[in-house]
């Protein structure tokens, strides 16, 4: 019986094995570039657009750019290829990255990775230290340059100034005294772009507490003749494009990780006699003082816990944070003052880039409004569940600010689908799945 | 999580060689020792005592496209081995026979790979139900026999998917749940034949909940995330596999032709949701209750039989299945769908004692478009189903 019933498994295996060949096929209409040509695609815009990650450029990051994976898509609608100034492979670190080396009981430690990408520092007196990136020669498609304002575009001295913009440059620092970032993006012909400006002129604010007095919000005023100074640049031949808002700053977990509830509950651990946390604080005359820290007051991600409490030498030995005299200085903190200011600035910026898009017809992916969703409820793809949680999130990366692969590709699909709409066509989706998220040990 | 099985994609109908040939038809009829299952209460009726043994090897070929994507994922060719064994035994000329059967009523071979867009929600599914059933069935007069049956089932279960947690070097966490369980039903049916020529069968097989207690939980995940999956850890969880009722109608119209129809449905509406009871839990590993909310099934099916010889028997027949699975519901366990299938067949009688039977299925799901309200993974399924067969019967 048993030789019987293995001749007959092998008989009827190997007949079967004949099927395998036939393959289930399901008919998808063949995609459609709709009224929009993707023959060359350039991306305009700042570090989300480089595909900077984990506190650095690094190369892959830039390999999972949101621009680099909407071109992989385009391809497949007639879209052309599509050049990155990518770090090469012996200095993938780039300017150094942050990656997670433990989590203990949650909380995370994080090492920054050595800077391979580097070529040295310059000094700009006025201005401070240019850090100065490998020179990248070639062809560009992605234009996204970290740190870069709208305010900034038509600015001839950025290229010394900015270093990540002065790698794209054909000349060297300290000989870029007229080359506007805008001039540069359009100076080769293009067919499409995306646009995703401005948020640095909102950000690079926030993250900072609005103790810097360098980094101030790009005037309202301003940013608008900016953007339709822009736009009209970009579609001066006809040219069709997308263009993002800028994220509400409370979306992202730079600010949303450390809280003041948290950090009370660590202090009244040590000191149960501990009542409150006290901050610097805006007033509505534009000076600060000291107060009571509320949930509304936002910490920044890389605030020292570790200080708290501590004795502040100058202020008699008081502890730090916890007395009107000792407040958490105004660089930790988007108070509530800044918190609503700064959205007041980010509501009029994206007031403004809509209208203008609008007028132009072009396509919107309203960033502000889907991370807000994404905040508020998650969301769901592909069976995996994500969120604005930080590290566990699996969209944002361990800067706080800046996406994971996984985000980007979710950031991509959000652009391609307001294109499609915009101009009837039929780029197919990425495979978000096939994105990381953060990397553990 | 295992969603599987038992979708009514899961439900495997490959009972006997003779019967596949004809549709899948048999509870009306009186054909060799596979009525055990299709109908205890023939089992009396048959003329003569049957040894008989088959497999029906089964390539399940899926083909999954994400909605608003050019992408096609297909499952890897694996091969499940459906089989039956039949013995029905009872002195000439008595009210009364016992039989055995040992069948595969439900069970999956999915294999969707490591790379593709559902794969957190499955990699590949390899599900087993081995059922074992002593039966024991009585002429009660010449046009009525009645029969019944004990069911053991012994399951088993061996599911992967991945977790999304990246490690450092960039590859996901991955979940298997891996087990076996047992659980007990019955199967009765009674057949009639009429005084003109027609026989009528009805059977009900009951449901028959099969609980896997204390299965391995293996998750491998980076190493600074297995503190929230403990290891070693186990897993319960309980599959009702529904009750089937049917009814079977069988017809003679000449000496060479056998006609049958059969209508069955299927109680798929016990299963409501599937959970996984985990051993150790922690605020990462919660146990799960995933909805499912299953309907009622149907299948019509229907076939004949032509006696080309005396030796050489041809079969065809054919069916409509409705899909136990709501829209929303489907998942890649079960890509079900209503479908429609198609069956061939061929019979000699190698000797007087010896039939040699082969049959080949043809199985087509329609294309399914959805988004599965738990996952979200959305996009259309398609699966078609290729089954060859053989068997041997002694009888005398």
């Amino acid at each position: 019986m048993k030789t019987y019933r293995s001749y007959l498994h092998i008989f009827l295996v190997t007949g079967l094995l004949g099927f395998g060949a036939c393959k289930t096929s399901i008919n998808t209409p063949a995609p459609s570039r709709g009224t929009a040509d993707f023959t060359r695609y350039i991306a305009v815009g700042n570090s989300l657009t480089a595909g900077y990650a984990d506190g650095g450029l690094y190369r892959e990051g830039q390999l999972n750019s949101y621009p680099s994976i909407i071109a992989a898509q385009m391809q497949k609608v007639g879209g052309g290829t599509f050049t990155q100034p990518l770090f090469s492979t012996d200095q993938a670190n780039g300017s150094g990255y942050l990656k997670l080396t433990a989590l203990t009981n949650g909380v995370p430690t994080t090492e920054m990775q050595p800077a391979t990408g580097k070529r040295g520092e310059a000094t700009v007196p006025g201005f401070g230290t240019v850090t100065l990136y490998t020179k990248y020669k070639g062809d560009i498609n992605n234009y996204g340059v970290p740190l870069i304002k709208l305010q900034q575009i038509t600015f001839g001295q950025l290229g010394n100034l900015n270093g990540y913009f002065e790698r794209m440059l054909p000349t060297d620092f300290p000989t870029n005294v007229n080359s506007t970032y805008l001039d540069f993006v359009t100076a080769k012909p293009y067919t499409f772009f995306t646009d995703w400006l401005g948020n640095n002129d909102a950000l690079l604010y926030a993250i900072t507490g609005g103790a810097d007095p360098n980094l101030r919000l790009t005037d309202k005023a301003q940013f608008s003749q900016l953007y339709n100074l822009s736009i009209t640049q970009l579609t001066k031949s006809g040219q069709k494009g997308a263009v993002a808002t800028i994220p509400d700053v409370v979306a992202v977990p730079y600010f949303n990780t450390v809280t003041v509830g948290a950090i009370l509950a660590g202090v009244q651990k040590v000191n149960p006699a501990a009542k409150a946390l006290y901050v610097n604080a805006l007033n509505s005359d534009g000076s600060h003082s000291a107060r009571i820290a509320t949930a509304a007051d936002l910490i920044i991600l890389s605030f020292p816990t570790s200080m708290m409490g501590q004795p502040v030498a100058a202020a008699g030995n008081l502890p730090y944070g916890l007395t009107p005299l000792t407040p958490i200085e105004d660089k930790y903190v988007l108070d509530q003052g800044e918190v609503a200011m700064t959205q007041d600035y980010v509501n009029a910026y994206n007031a403004t880039i809509k209208s203008v898009a609008s007028s132009k017809g072009l396509a919107i992916f309203d960033a502000y409004a889907f991370l807000n969703d994404v905040k508020a409820h998650g969301l769901v793809v592909d069976g995996v569940n994500l969120s604005s949680a930080f590290i566990s999130g699996g969209i944002f990366s361990l800067d706080g600010i800046h996406l994971t692969p996984r985000g980007y590709a979710v950031v991509a699909n959000e652009f391609i689908k307001a294109i499609n709409k915009q101009y009837n066509a039929s780029i197919p989706l990425a495979n978000v799945s096939s994105y990381r998220g953060v990397k553990f040990p | 999580m295992p969603a599987i099985a038992f979708g009514q994609g899961f439900q495997v109908n490959l009972h006997g060689q003779k019967q596949i040939g004809m549709g899948h038809t048999g509870t009306g009829l009186l054909q060799d020792g596979a009525s055990v299952l299709f109908n205890p209460g023939a089992v009396a009726m048959l003329p003569q005592n049957y040894v008989q043994a088959g497999m029906s090897p089964l390539l399940f070929k899926s083909d999954f496209n994400p909605s608003g994507s050019t992408d096609q994922y297909r499952t890897k060719n694996k091969i499940a081995t459906p089989f039956t064994a039949y013995g029905v035994w009872g002195p000439k000329g008595a009210r009364w026979k016992i039989g055995l059967g040992v069948y595969t009523p439900y069970g999956g071979l999915t294999d969707w790979g490591q790379d593709w867009a559902g794969k957190y929600s499955l990699e590949s599914l390899n599900l087993k139900a081995i059922y074992f059933q002593p039966t024991l069935s009585y002429r009660v007069t010449d046009f009525l026999s009645l029969g019944a049956g004990f069911v053991y089932n012994h399951g088993t279960v061996d599911l992967t998917r991945a977790i999304p947690v990246t490690n450092a070097s960039g590859q996901d966490g991955q979940a298997q749940l891996k087990g076996n369980g047992h659980g007990f039903g019955w199967n009765a049916g009674a057949f009639i034949k009429t005084n003109v020529g027609l026989t009528i069968g009805l059977d009900y097989r009951s449901q028959v909940n099969t609980t896997v207690k204390n299965g391995d939980a293996i998750f491998k995940v980076a190493s600074s995330i297995q503190p929230n999956f403990p290891q070693p850890n186990t897993f319960t969880t309980t599959l009702p596999l529904p009750s089937t009722s049917s009814i079977g109608l069988g017809y003679k119209p000449s000496n060479k032709w056998t006609v049958a129809v059969d209508v069955n449905f299927t109680k798929w509406d016990v299963y409501k949701t599937l959970g996984f009871d985990y051993a150790k839990n922690t605020p990462t590993l919660q146990d799960t209750y995933s909805p499912r909310n299953y309907k009622n099934g149907w299948s019509y099916r229907a076939g004949a039989e032509y006696k080309a010889t005396d030796k050489i028997f041809v079969r065809g027949g054919g069916g409509y299945v409705t899909t136990a699975v709501r829209d929303g519901y489907v998942t890649p366990e079960a890509p079900d769908a209503n479908r429609y299938y198609l069956t061939a067949g061929l019979g000699y009688k190698v000797t007087k004692n010896l039939d040699l039977d082969v049959s080949f299925e043809y199985e087509h799901l329609d294309a399914r478009t959805q988004t599965n309200i738990e996952s979200q993974l959305s996009g259309t399924f398609k699966t078609n189903v290729y089954i060859p067969g053989l068997s041997l019967a002694y009888h005398w």
